[in-house]
């Protein structure tokens, strides 16, 4: 999975490409996560448009980060989810949970 | 129908498409799981059925590494996958692990499992297939996707 983030009005926007499944993609992205935690960036976008599945590891990543993030004021808002993923976070009942926006710009501009 | 294959639609004729056995590795079981998709799109299996099965493989798999290989690598999982004249699709995967009881799995859309960081695989692979078996005390899996 390619993990690319960059910063935009002190939100930080992370674009994934690839699946968010265990192993390698999950453990790099619970890096990131951690590394913005560990630098007080709470606002997040997660671009998941070209992410064709989310396994339960993946889920089960981005809620517990989800509610680690809400605890301190942040939020982890997604852009432009796949079908697949959209599909998968309802099956599973925490698609309620995420905040959803149609792309970046909107989903940046609805921290302000 | 094979013996081994008892659970299920009433069929004659399983052709095998994949037999696979890779180490207990989430690197491994990804390879497995991106071979299945292949496979069925070689088959012209629309793309909504293929995503399902691929991400039902792909649970049933992870837990065969975590759970009934201890994430041991030097432990093997097997993945086969079928295919009958009327198009439904089995797969199994077979862990060498004692199994697990698939009753005692629970609801992760109750409220208090919602924000839980696991226990959602085997609820996601019985809502996307259309029948779940579980056999050797749950150390393997077969299912049917029509």
């Amino acid at each position: 999975m390619d993990i690319n983030v960059r910063k935009r009005s002190q939100v930080q926007v992370i674009q994934l490409r690839g699946a968010l499944r265990m192993g390698p993609a999950v453990d790099s992205l619970r890096q990131t996560l951690e590394e913005a935690l560990g630098n007080g960036d709470t606002r997040i976008v997660m671009n998941l448009s070209e992410v064709p599945m989310v396994d339960s590891s993946g889920i089960g990543l981005l809620v517990r980060f989800l509610a680690l993030i809400k605890q301190q004021g942040g939020n982890i808002k997604l852009a432009q989810p796949s079908k697949f993923a959209v599909q998968t976070l309802r099956l599973v009942g925490v698609l309620k949970l995420f905040e959803i926006f149609d792309n970046d710009d909107a989903a940046v501009e609805s921290f302000a | 129908m094979p013996a081994e294959f008892s659970g299920g639609p009433e069929n004659s004729a399983l052709t095998e498409l994949l037999d696979l056995s890779v180490p207990a590795d989430s690197v491994a079981i990804a390879a497995v799981v991106d071979a299945i998709s292949e496979t069925l799109a070689r088959l012209e299996v629309p793309e909504q059925k293929r995503f399902e099965v691929a991400l039902a493989v792909q649970e049933a798999l992870a837990n065969a590494v975590v759970h009934g290989c201890g994430n041991d690598p030097s432990k093997q999982v097997r993945c086969q996958l079928k295919s009958d004249p009327q198009g439904r699709i089995l797969i199994s995967v077979a862990d060498p692990g004692p199994g697990f009881s698939p009753d005692l799995v629970h609801d992760p859309k109750r409220r208090e499992n919602v924000y839980a960081d696991h226990g959602r695989g085997v609820y996601l692979i019985r809502q996307l297939m259309d029948e779940v078996h579980f056999e050797r005390s749950g150390s393997e899996i077969r299912m049917w996707k029509y």
